[in-house]
């Protein structure tokens, strides 16, 4: 996903694509670009955010195009991001979209004698322009003759030098037309133009428009089409939310999605060796990202029998050496700065190390030996959620590669556990979470980093007070906070741990707090003695860790909502941590 | 012009498959009914599009979010009625607009005829029209339309395609949009009737079947996964991404098969069947006019014809379905019908069950060797 704006009118053009790639940056944001056009064109591109280097951009012009780009093939680095231009920088575009068959296209061009900058499926579409615009300097016949060659989506941007127009052509991409009064606007969808004009036309499959200061005309198989002005009167934060009330929600029910398309991404034949025959693995991290290398550890060190050891990225430089084997680190932003600083000292120890991060090109990548990407998209909720579950799909993926394959159709048919998650009415459990000071989780194994991350998120969003323990922890010290105002979340699965959970469940109701269980469907004995019984699926352990952990991230987001809490920005918190 | 489309309520009738998602997302030719409302509506160049969800909101919100298209969403807490539906969105319209159901299917054609006549209802003769508002039509106008009635005066039923104007939520009093047009009509406004080209309902969980006969029609030939060179693969056939079709296996179009599910070898896949993502179908079975949805297993052997299957099922070896006619209590009101089976999500069955005219739960686990023969079997049941 990308996102794509241009403009064309009387104002200097710079700062409004800036302001309009910000308001776009929710579709990506690992590199951006802006191209205007004055008597020749001007080019600044960027990897990173507009916030850290917008300001430095000085291109003069009143016509110009701008690209915020979510890479997913070729990393973002300066010369990848967009906008591209021809061998003689005469012509600029950006695109939104994938170009299928950009690979036979190139050989053909690079045949012709174009030379090829960037790793970019993009670029060929350039230099197909250039061919035809050498032929008949008209941009826009120029653009409509290549489209045919193209197969694949595209929203396109084109600007040329010597043509004082924008040119506009959609096929399976979003892109939508703004009409202000002698301005024009195109963009991949209404919110950066709302603030400048509430008409818009959508452009339809297989439209070329071509935008001057007096207009727009729009053609469709070579005959001008008429498109009708429609007046939109959203608001552009709805409009990003896609309906959904907060961005954590959408997030949370984007999850199986995220889930699979991670696993599907992670190919196990193309680990790099160190990760799969490594006597011992350390995982470095802060956060949720901490708590997903602690269930890692509970589960590799069970199946596979691999000592694991788990330690927060920010105290992992006070421990002296030895340490050896793989040390994995794990950030969602892929620029937390403990875990670089970590995986840097790391490196110092000679010992190999291998990032996973939501964020492909970002600077975890270039400290670490090998990066995995997970494939959550970007996540916008500051409260992490989507990115938690691909972390965990990444990780299940490594133990199912170090196991032989044995979790495989198990994890293939995850996320529809986690579905089944989602349709769960709560409303029980949050009514009493939400008029709770104090709320404590606890979990045995592999569920004990699940209530970790549970109390998490109910930390974070809903800032009521949650601690989470494992289970056996609690008579040591925190019995004492108990009482019938503190509501317990018991993680209590079957299996080895099962047992002694029920009876740290009936060690806790004797003191009076109020238990809320989430156990597996058909369970006879739980239901009896706790005051709320969540029911899970019956599924594989691997996938009971995803489901509780599903049911916990919905319990603090509804008790949030019941509190009316700011969700998707709780007070002092910020999305990725870059100060140590 | 604006769109209005319904999709809030949960379509009681059809259960058992409602339970994860309403009616207008239940999976037809592998996409959900509201999609074909919405193709059409962007066919004829309408945009501005909202949605009034209610039941399981958050899954319709989701599937609209995957389109490029921006779609306004709109919640109705409780499911009154069609009009209340209406009125949820009554802010958001500016002037004419079109009022649609989410979970019936259209043609693009029908709505191009309705949306530019004002005050219209989209009308379509239909066998047993006591299930619609029943229209009667003088001079090309509408005479007088009925909710549901006992005895209907006509064949003649509204779809439930309407073009209105801002004004008729003068007339909405009850919570019913037949109600509000008859009130109209008794006002003495002009409707006008318009026939509908193509439009199907789907009432009952069996005319799923029909309604996805009516979509695989017009299916285009897509090969995009790997399919033996020993395979027959004739008529239109869509196969998707990462999708194995093993040797000797048949399969004769139109059937849509979606991505990373496994078939065969030797299985036979007769017309009209659409199967989901990541389904499993064992070597030596044989499925004809059924929907299997995603994520579902059939084993060896088995036999599944005019059936619709639910998502995760397992479905043991020598599991039979067969056609059969009988009468079944829905919603309270004895149906005749004839299918195979009916199989919610997440059912397990042993080996050589046998389904007859049978409408399974949700999460139902059902022993092996057995017959159940024209049967509502309640969700979450354990049948030894």
């Amino acid at each position: 996903m990308c996102g794509i704006f241009g403009y064309i009118g009387r104002r200097q053009a710079t700062p409004l694509i800036l302001e309009g790639l910000k308001k776009l940056e929710y579709r990506g944001y690992d590199s951006f670009g802006i191209a205007t056009l004055q008597s020749h064109i001007g080019i600044e591109k960027h990897k990173g955010r507009i916030s850290e280097y917008g300001d430095r951009i000085r291109l003069n012009g009143t016509l110009g195009i701008g690209h915020t780009r979510w890479a997913t093939h070729g990393i973002p680095n300066d010369v990848n991001a967009h906008p591209h231009t021809d061998c003689n920088n005469r012509i600029a575009i950006v695109h939104n979209g994938i170009i299928e068959n950009y690979a036979e296209l190139k050989k053909e061009l690079v045949a012709k004698g174009h030379i090829f900058r960037s790793e970019t499926d993009t670029e060929v579409v350039v230099h197909l322009i250039e061919e035809e615009y050498a032929k008949i300097p008209d941009l826009q016949s120029a653009v409509r003759r290549i489209l045919p060659q193209l197969k694949g989506s595209y929203a396109l941007l084109v600007i040329a030098s010597g043509a004082d127009y924008l040119i506009a052509a959609r096929n399976g991409s979003p892109l939508v037309l703004g009409i202000g009064d002698n301005e024009y606007f195109a963009a991949s969808d209404m919110t950066p133009v709302l603030d400048y004009t509430e008409r818009a036309i959508f452009l339809e499959d297989g439209d070329i428009a071509c935008m001057t200061r007096n207009g727009v005309e729009i053609s469709s198989q070579g005959q001008p089409v008429n498109r009708k002005v429609e007046l939109i009167d959203w608001s552009p934060e709805e409009a990003k939310k896609g309906g959904f009330p907060h961005f954590m929600l959408k997030e949370i029910y984007e999850q199986p999605l995220a889930f699979f398309n991670t696993l599907r991404a992670i190919d196990k034949q193309s680990l790099p060796k160190f990760v799969c025959q490594s006597p011992s693995v350390t995982v470095v991290a802060c956060g949720s990202s901490y708590n997903a290398g602690l269930i890692f550890k509970y589960l590799l060190e069970e199946s596979c029998g691999i000592p694991v050891r788990v330690d927060f990225a920010s105290e992992f430089r006070y421990f002296p050496p030895p340490v050896d084997g793989l040390i994995i680190g794990i950030t969602q932003s892929g620029e937390t700065a403990d875990t670089l600083t970590a995986l840097k000292q790391a490196r110092i120890h000679n010992c190999r190390t291998l990032g996973i991060t939501n964020v492909l090109g970002s600077s975890v990548s270039r400290t670490t030996d090998a990066t995995l990407f997970m494939r959550a998209g970007p996540e916008i909720s500051v409260a992490a959620t989507k990115s938690f579950v691909a972390q965990l799909a990444v990780l299940m993926q490594i133990i199912d590669a170090r196991s032989e394959g044995r979790y495989e159709d198990t994890l293939m048919h995850a996320h529809q556990a986690i579905e089944e998650i989602l349709l769960m009415d709560l409303s029980a459990a949050v009514e009493l979470c939400k008029s709770a000071e104090n709320i404590f989780y606890i979990g045995r194994g592999p569920f004990y980093p699940v209530a970790l991350e549970g109390s998490l998120k109910m930390k974070e969003i809903s800032y009521i007070h949650a601690e989470g323990y494992a289970a056996g922890e609690l008579k040591h010290g925190p019995f004492a906070l108990l009482s019938p105002e503190t509501p317990v979340i018991a993680i209590c699965m079957p299996g080895e741990t099962y047992g002694v959970m029920v009876s740290n469940i009936k060690e806790v109701k004797a003191r009076g707090a109020p238990v809320i269980a989430l156990g597996c469907e058909g369970d006879q004995e739980l239901p009896d003695i706790v005051d709320q019984f969540i029911p899970l699926p019956k599924t594989h352990p691997f996938v009971q860790v995803l489901t509780s952990l599903v049911v916990l991230q919905i319990l603090a987001y509804r008790t949030a909502v019941a509190l009316e809490r700011d969700i998707d920005k709780p007070r002092n918190l910020a999305k990725s941590v870059t100060v140590e | 012009m604006q769109a209005v489309i319904l999709a809030a309520g949960e379509g009681k009738r059809v259960r058992p498959l409602t339970w994860s998602r309403p009616k207008a997302m239940i999976p037809v030719a592998n996409r959900p009914i509201i999609a074909y409302t919405i193709d059409a509506l962007v066919k004829n160049g309408i945009r501005d599009i909202i949605v009034v969800v209610g039941y399981r909101k958050e899954q319709v919100t989701r599937f609209l979010n995957q389109l490029d298209l921006p779609i306004e969403v709109v919640v109705q807490e409780k499911q009154l009625g069609t009009a209340h539906a209406l009125r949820q969105a009554e802010s958001r319209i500016k002037g004419d607009f079109l009022l649609l159901p989410g979970d019936n299917y259209i043609d693009a054609q029908s709505v191009a005829k309705i949306k530019d006549v004002k005050n219209a209802v989209l009308v379509k003769e239909h066998p047993s029209p006591s299930n619609f508002g029943v229209v009667t039509i003088r001079d090309g106008l509408v005479d007088s339309i009925v909710e549901k009635p006992d005895h209907a005066p006509s064949f003649l039923v509204s779809t439930g395609i309407y073009s209105l104007n801002k004004d008729f939520f003068r007339y909405v009093r009850g919570n019913d949009i037949t109600d509000a047009i008859s009130c109209m009509v008794e006002a003495g406004t002009d409707i006008s009737a318009v026939t509908a080209d193509d439009w199907q309902d789907a009432i009952y969980p069996w005319d799923l079947l029909k309604l996805n006969l009516r979509l695989l029609k017009h299916l285009p030939a897509v090969r995009e996964g790997t399919s033996s060179s020993h395979a027959a693969i004739h008529g239109a056939v869509h196969i998707g991404k990462g999708t194995t079709i093993g040797p000797n296996t048949v399969i004769s179009g139109p059937v849509i098969i979606g991505n990373d599910c496994t078939i065969g070898p030797n299985c036979c896949i007769l017309p009209d069947t659409s199967i989901g993502s990541r389904v499993t179908i064992e070597p030596l079975s044989l499925i004809g006019n059924a929907i299997v949805m995603d994520d579902t297993t059939i084993s060896s052997h088995s036999r599944i014809v005019d059936s619709v299957i639910g998502e995760r099922c397992t479905l043991a070896d020598h599991t039979s379905t067969n056609t059969a006619g009988g009468i079944l209590e829905i919603e309270g009101t004895p149906t005749r019908s004839e299918f195979g089976a009916i199989i919610g999500d997440h059912v397990k069955s042993g080996s050589f069950a046998r389904f007859k005219n049978c409408i399974v739960g949700n999460n139902v686990t059902l022993e092996g060797n057995r017959d159940v023969c024209t049967r509502i079997i309640p969700d979450g049941s354990l049948v030894i």
